[in-house]
């Protein structure tokens, strides 16, 4: 294993003098943020609480304010009203030199005309830290992030991944309370991104430094985060774990965002309990919308299953829906279905590649789910035209 | 296939542009300039080549003359850096974005004039009569006095070439604005030292393109030296024109133009020179080179676990 001892070393024991407010050294606290852009707000009245030591994500689409929010926090943007605090001490006012923060920036933002080692040593001189211990700090950081061998490298010959590396090392040198990454992967192809995903968060609970890290990919938010804030104009639509975030879905926007839906949207039926959409009646486990409102009906694509259609009868039963297949597509593990319902609406169902069952284009099919897998929502025009809803294309 | 056409042929309309008119004539002057003048009736010949005029050149006035050129090239071209690098990096990184547009054709504006009818209005600005001159006697000063002196040259120069400084500098400024200098205040670095440590050595291709772009034009020229200079004002580019027109000395005016083109080659060699060995100590205090690990860590503790 490398050894990694002076960046273990202080971090979270970081010399913090004034813990004021009980907030324990690595706390973020956003108090009602507010920032304005001429008359657009970007981000409105915002508040969250980021626990020492977590790795949390803001997970929304572009322009829902989740960078705007993370360029407060580094000092590059100050709030038009509210407080951020970190480790108890507000950071209104405090210049981004002066912060105990460090940010992996989108595009890296290496300083060309420096080495890989005297690009993660520009911290450390920053704060007069001696020539020796910089040298030892700088080989740790870069052992760290396994660039040892390129230290002396300029950063135009590296690769994204080993640019996205040293970014890392860079920031970590400083032994920051709190790392900011700004959507650090999204240049990187998808096999490098899935390894890069692992290993931050391997780094991130083995350093124990609080993470926010920004994204727009909500797998990538899945798979590192302790919680995850998913944002909607300024405002946090829901602030949970993964697991419920994906299972429980505080709102259409939030169902839509993460994974994969399939919307069903119509009146309400039977008490609040169903949607009674064009091409299907979906019933939910229990009554969850308001008799004679609009609703929105979600039921995940791998929680559809389907057949070949036997029966001519098409009169549907409950939580079915009959079509005619028009795309599959192997995505590994699983087979996907893509089903025409209607001119207006398909349907994705998904199941596990060993017990797909063997379809072609053009066979008429029946899918079909079971109620406590669908999720009830009120209509929201927002979240399922902005574009949100599975995407009607294989 | 098709066959691809080589690349130089792109250049090729440039490179033949460059050998008949630069290539060629810059030949023919260093050719003339070992020749002689025969007889007041012809400009130069070459049956017998000799360094005699290149010994002409370096009599004590030519050696003034070139002296004072050199002065007012120098002290021109650091005037326009230090006047320049302020405006062209306010342009870049402080003005907003919406107005760059507008700078950028303010600073071009006054190269909708011509050039000698703009130097001929500073001599106007600045003559005993002016209207500076009348407003500063009307509150009890002398008559202004700096028409024909060296700072009348210096503003003529600074005038004329600023916009030939700043423009380059401004693209090179621009260039380096954004995430960037943002990462250096992250890593804690203040303005001044992401200034002299981030952004003036990225812009340095565009301190290089403004310094040469004043320098080189600056040497050669003499119409605002001596517009603004009068006897103050000799520079070897009116030494060389006249050689050429009025004594009909092709001869000895190939040869100034030749040690001219030396002196601007060795004066740039030199103040880079200079700029190299002043920053040295600052680029070495920053250098950290790490070298190759002492022995591959990662691979032999893997063995190690392996044979234990």
């Amino acid at each position: 294993m490398t050894q990694a001892s002076t960046i273990e070393a202080e971090s979270g024991t970081a010399p913090e003098p004034v813990t004021s407010r009980g907030e324990a050294p690595g706390t973020v606290v956003i108090d009602t943020v507010t920032k304005r852009y001429g008359d657009s707000t970007a981000v409105d009245g915002l508040s969250l609480t980021i626990e020492a030591g977590e790795f949390i994500s803001l997970l929304g689409p572009s322009g829902c304010g989740k960078t705007t929010t993370l360029r407060m926090i580094a000092g590059f943007e100050e709030p038009d009203a509210g407080d951020i605090r970190v480790s108890g001490r507000s950071l209104l006012g405090v210049p981004p030199y002066r912060r105990d923060v460090n940010t992996v920036f989108q595009a890296y933002a290496l300083f060309p005309h420096m080495s890989v080692a005297e690009n993660v040593a520009y911290g450390l001189q920053q704060k007069r830290t001696p020539k020796s211990e910089i040298r030892d700090r700088v080989v740790d950081a870069l052992d760290l992030a396994q660039m040892r061998g390129f230290a002396d490298r300029k950063p135009t010959q590296l690769s994204g991944g080993q640019q996205q590396r040293v970014a890392l090392a860079r920031a970590l040198v400083n032994r920051p309370s709190v790392l900011l990454l700004d959507e650090p992967l999204g240049a990187l192809d998808r096999q490098l991104r899935e390894e890069m995903q692992l290993e931050l968060k391997l780094l991130q609970s083995r350093l124990g430094i609080t993470f926010v890290f920004v994204t727009h990919d909500q797998g990538e938010a899945l798979s590192m985060s302790d919680r995850i804030a998913i944002m909607r104009s300024g405002r946090i639509e829901q602030l949970a774990d993964a697991d419920t975030v994906y299972a429980r879905p505080a709102s259409a926007y939030v169902a839509a965002f993460v994974g994969q839906q399939n919307f069903f949207r119509g009146a309400v039926a039977e008490r609040g309990a169903a949607v009674d959409s064009a091409h299907a009646l979906v019933r939910g486990a229990s009554p969850a919308l308001q008799e004679g409102t609009a609703g929105l009906a979600a039921v995940r694509p791998e929680f559809v299953s389907i057949d070949a259609d036997a029966s001519a009868d098409a009169s549907g039963a409950v939580n079915t829906a009959r079509g005619t297949l028009i795309g599959v597509s192997h995505l590994g593990e699983t087979m996907q279905y893509l089903v025409r319902l209607g001119d207006d609406q398909s349907l994705i169902a998904r199941r596990p590649s060993p017990e797909a069952p063997q379809l072609a284009v053009g066979d008429a099919v029946v899918c079909s789910w079971r109620a406590e897998s669908v999720l009830l929502f009120p209509a929201d025009d927002a979240a399922s035209a902005g574009g949100y809803v599975a995407p009607p294309t294989a | 296939m098709r066959r691809r056409l080589p690349g130089f042929l792109l250049a090729a309309p440039a490179w033949a542009w460059l050998t008949i008119f630069f290539v060629a004539p810059v030949a023919m002057v260093v050719w003339f300039s070992f020749g002689y003048k025969p007889s007041i009736f012809a400009t130069q010949a070459t049956d017998k080549l000799s360094f005699d005029r290149y010994a002409e050149v370096f009599s004590p006035t030519f050696f003034a003359t070139f002296q004072n050129t050199l002065w007012v090239g120098v002290a021109g071209t650091v005037l326009c850096f230090l006047i320049g690098l302020p405006v062209a990096y306010w342009m870049a990184v402080k003005a907003p974005p919406s107005r760059r547009g507008l700078l950028i054709a303010l600073v071009m504006v006054p190269f909708w004039t011509n050039f000698l009818v703009r130097t001929i209005g500073w001599q106007v600005i600045l003559s005993p009569e002016g209207w500076i001159s009348t407003a500063l006697q009307t509150v009890g000063f002398e008559p202004l006095a700096i028409l024909n002196t060296r700072g009348a040259v210096l503003l003529g120069v600074v005038y004329n070439y600023l916009p030939l400084m700043i423009l380059p500098l401004f693209v090179a400024f621009d260039r380096v604005n954004g995430p960037l200098r943002e990462a250096s205040k992250d890593l804690g670095a203040g303005k001044w030292t992401t200034f002299f440590r981030i952004t003036l050595p990225l812009a340095q291709p565009g301190i290089v393109a403004g310094v040469l772009l004043v320098f080189i034009p600056l040497m050669g020229d003499y119409i605002t030296a001596t517009v603004l200079g009068g006897a103050k004002g000799n520079m070897v580019g009116q030494l060389v024109a006249s050689q050429f027109q009025t004594a009909q000395n092709w001869a000895l005016g190939s040869a100034m133009a030749v040690v001219l083109i030396f002196v601007i080659l060795l004066t740039v060699a030199i103040g880079a020179g200079i700029v190299w060995l002043v920053t040295l100590p600052i680029r070495a205090s920053h250098r950290l080179v790490i070298g190759a690990p002492a022995a591959a860590p990662a691979s032999v503790s893997i063995r190690e676990e392996v044979a234990a």
